[in-house]
C-alpha cells in the first residue's frame, strides 16, 4: 500500500528514504531506464492526448514499485509537489532531499542529485552532463495557485474530440496545460533545464511533479464518479480505453487506460483524502426569464439542468454578444449527448430546438473560442407544449423531399413499424447525408448509423425491426455541408 | 527567412526555405499548429513557440542531445 504525501511534510527519515532508494535505482542503472522510456515514447501518444493522465499514473507506478522493492518499505509511496506551497524556498528544495535551483548557469551544485554525484542521461542512455534547474526563468516565474487547481478540477467531461491540444471542454487538456490556467506544463517549465526535454525524467522531481498530477486525476475521479474515461473507441489507436498504450511494457499491471483508472485497486493511498463534493449545478426553470451567468476563465465550462414535466417541444437559448457554444444531454442521463449548437440563436449565441420527453436535463455551455472569457444569459422555453410536427416516413409509400438548409441542422422522421420483418431506409440525390435509426419507442437509442452506404455519397440502412416507433435522422455529413435529398423507405 | 544560419548555444541552426529545421547537421522533426501559430517539437514536449528559429534555439539551449554544459 503506497501511501503517497505531500513532498513538503515528509520527515528526516522519510526524505532520506526516499532520496536513497532513487540514488540506488541510478546505481543499478534501474534508473535510468525509466529515463529511456519517456524519452523515446511517441510524445503525442503520452502528452497531448488522453492518455497523458493514464501513462503517466502507470509510468510513477511502476517506479514506486522499485522504490518499494530497493528500500524494503511496501508502503513507500512518491511523494507529491504539491504546487502552491512547493516554491523555491519550499521544505523539498533543501539540501537533504531534491537540492535547489541550478547556478548562474544553471547546474545544480546543491543535494543529493548536485553535479559530480548525479549525471543524466540523453535518449541514447548516453551520460549528458549535469542536473540543470533554472527556477522561474522560462516564461513562468509562478508556480499554479489553488484557485487554478480547483478551477481545472471543476471541469468536465475527461476528454473530447479531437482528443488533441486543441480539446475542450477536456479535464484531461486544462490538467495538462494546453487550455486554461496550465498546471501540468508549467511545472515543468517553472522548473527548467532538465525538466523541459522529453528526458524529463533525469530529475527526481518530475517523479513528484507527476504524483501531483496524478493526486488531481485522482481527485477528480472521488469527485466524478459518473465521468468516465473518454474515448472509449474512436480515437486514435493507443487513445482509446481498451487500447495498448506506446512504450509501456507489461508488467504487474495492464498497458491499457482501463488497467490504471483505480487507484484503490492499485494500492496507492494519498494523505489528504478528502473528496471534494460535486458542484451544485444551478437549476433553470423553464420559461422563467434567463439568467446572467459568465465565463470568467478561459476555458471554463458552465453545466445547469433543467426539468420538462411533460413531453414537447423546447427551446435552449442564449442571449448576450458572447459567442457561446451549447451542448444539450439527458433524458436523466448527463453523459446522453442529445444536440450541440454553435450560432443557432441570435448573432453568435447558441439554441437548441427539440421535441423532449419528460425527466431532467443537462445544458453545458461554453464559448467557442477556449482563450475567450464573456457573460451570457441563458434561458429555456417551452414552445407552447406543441411538440414540432414530425414528419412521418410511410414504408413502401412516397419519397419525402427534403433539405439540410442550415450548418449542423439534422431531418427528424417517424416510422410506424407494424411487422417484424427486413426493412430498408435510403436517401437519393448529391448530397453527402448521414443517417441513424433510433428506437423502438424513443428518439434516444441508436440502433444503426450510415454514412455512404447507398448511391455515391448517400446513406442506406438495411434493418431486421419489431414492431414498434423508430425515428430516422438526416444530417449532412459535413457539420458544414447543406443540400437537398430525398428520403424512402421499403419492406422486404 | 528562406535560407537561416547560426550559432547558438554552441550549436549551428539551419533553416532551409524557412521550414527545412537541421541542429548540428541533425533533421529536427516538428510541428507547426496552423490554428495557434505555434511551432513545437518532440524534443520539447511541454512547450510552444512563435517561430522555428525561437523553437530551435530552445532546443540547442535545453536538450541533452545538443546542451553542451558539463561538470
Amino acid at each position: 500500500m503506497a501511501i503517497r504525501k505531500d513532498a513538503n511534510t515528509l520527515n528526516p527519515n522519510e526524505r532520506a528514504e526516499f532520496v536513497d532508494a532513487i540514488l540506488a535505482l541510478k546505481a543499478a542503472g534501474i534508473y535510468d531506464r525509466f529515463v529511456l522510456r519517456h524519452a523515446n515514447a511517441i510524445m503525442n501518444a503520452i502528452h497531448r492526448s488522453p492518455a497523458f493522465l493514464p501513462w503517466h499514473r502507470r509510468f510513477i507506478y511502476d517506479l514506486e514499485l522499485e522504490l518499494q522493492r530497493v528500500s524494503g518499505n511496501p508502503d513507500l509511496g512518491i511523494p507529491y509537489w504539491n504546487w502552491p506551497s512547493g516554491e523555491a524556498d519550499a521544505a523539498m528544495w533543501r539540501n537533504d532531499f531534491l537540492g535547489g535551483n541550478g547556478d548562474a548557469s544553471g547546474v545544480v551544485r546543491t543535494g543529493p542529485f548536485q553535479a559530480g554525484q548525479w549525471t543524466v542521461v540523453n535518449a541514447s542512455g548516453l551520460p549528458s552532463g549535469p542536473l540543470m534547474r533554472t527556477f522561474g526563468q522560462n516564461g513562468f516565474p509562478t508556480l499554479p495557485t489553488q484557485t487554478e487547481i480547483d478551477q481545472v478540477m471543476a471541469i468536465t467531461p475527461y476528454d473530447s474530440p479531437p482528443w488533441n491540444m486543441s480539446s475542450s471542454p477536456s479535464f484531461r487538456n486544462q490538467l495538462e496545460g494546453w487550455a486554461g490556467p496550465n498546471l501540468h506544463n508549467r511545472g515543468h517549465v517553472w522548473v527548467g533545464g532538465s525538466m523541459l526535454p522529453m528526458t524529463s525524467p533525469n530529475d527526481p522531481v518530475f517523479f513528484m511533479h507527476h504524483c501531483m498530477v496524478d493526486k488531481i486525476w485522482h481527485d477528480w475521479q472521488a469527485r466524478f464518479p459518473n465521468q468516465d474515461y473518454l474515448p472509449v473507441v474512436g480515437g486514435p489507436f493507443g487513445q482509446n480505453l481498451t487500447d495498448p498504450m506506446d512504450s509501456t511494457p507489461s508488467g504487474q499491471i495492464g498497458s491499457r487506460p482501463i488497467d490504471v483508472l483505480d487507484s484503490a485497486a492499485l494500492g496507492i493511498t494519498y494523505d489528504d483524502g478528502t473528496t471534494i463534493p460535486q458542484p451544485t449545478i444551478p437549476l433553470l426553470v423553464v420559461d422563467a426569464n434567463p439568467e446572467q451567468f459568465s465565463i470568467g476563465a478561459p476555458g471554463e465550462t458552465d453545466i445547469f439542468q433543467f426539468q420538462v414535466a411533460a413531453f414537447g417541444s423546447h427551446t435552449a437559448f442564449t442571449t448576450g454578444s458572447s459567442d457561446t457554444f451549447m451542448t444539450l444531454f439527458g433524458p436523466n442521463n448527463p453523459a446522453a449527448q442529445v444536440a450541440f449548437d454553435d450560432d443557432g440563436g441570435e448573432n453568435l449565441n447558441a439554441q437548441i430546438t427539440r421535441n423532449l420527453s419528460a425527466g431532467t436535463y443537462y445544458l453545458r455551455i461554453r464559448l467557442f473560442s477556449s482563450n475567450s472569457t464573456g457573460n451570457y444569459a441563458v434561458g429555456i422555453r417551452s414552445n407552447n407544449n406543441i411538440p414540432t410536427p414530425i414528419p412521418e416516413l410511410t414504408v413502401d409509400g412516397a419519397s419525402i423531399n427534403a433539405a439540410i438548409s442550415t450548418a449542423n441542422e439534422s431531418d427528424l422522421y417517424r416510422l410506424n413499424i407494424t411487422d417484424d420483418a427486413i426493412y430498408t431506409f435510403q436517401t437519393y440525390g448529391t448530397t453527402d447525408t448521414f443517417m441513424t435509426l433510433h428506437g423502438p419507442n424513443s428518439q434516444i437509442p441508436v440502433i444503426a448509423s450510415n454514412d455512404d452506404g447507398g448511391v455515391t455519397l448517400n446513406a442506406r440502412i438495411r434493418q431486421q425491426l419489431t414492431a414498434g416507433e423508430y425515428f430516422l435522422r438526416i444530417r449532412h455529413f459535413s457539420p458544414i455541408g447543406t443540400g437537398f435529398y430525398s428520403i424512402h423507405a421499403t419492406r422486404e | 527567412m528562406t535560407h537561416h544560419k547560426e550559432t547558438f548555444a554552441n550549436c549551428v541552426i539551419e533553416v532551409k526555405d524557412g521550414t527545412h529545421l537541421s541542429i548540428n547537421g541533425k533533421v529536427i522533426d516538428y510541428e507547426y499548429d496552423k490554428e495557434s501559430n505555434k511551432w513545437s517539437s518532440r524534443y520539447l514536449p511541454y512547450t510552444q513557440y512563435d517561430s522555428i528559429l525561437e523553437m530551435a534555439q530552445a532546443i540547442a539551449q535545453h536538450t541533452v542531445e545538443f546542451s553542451s554544459i558539463k561538470d
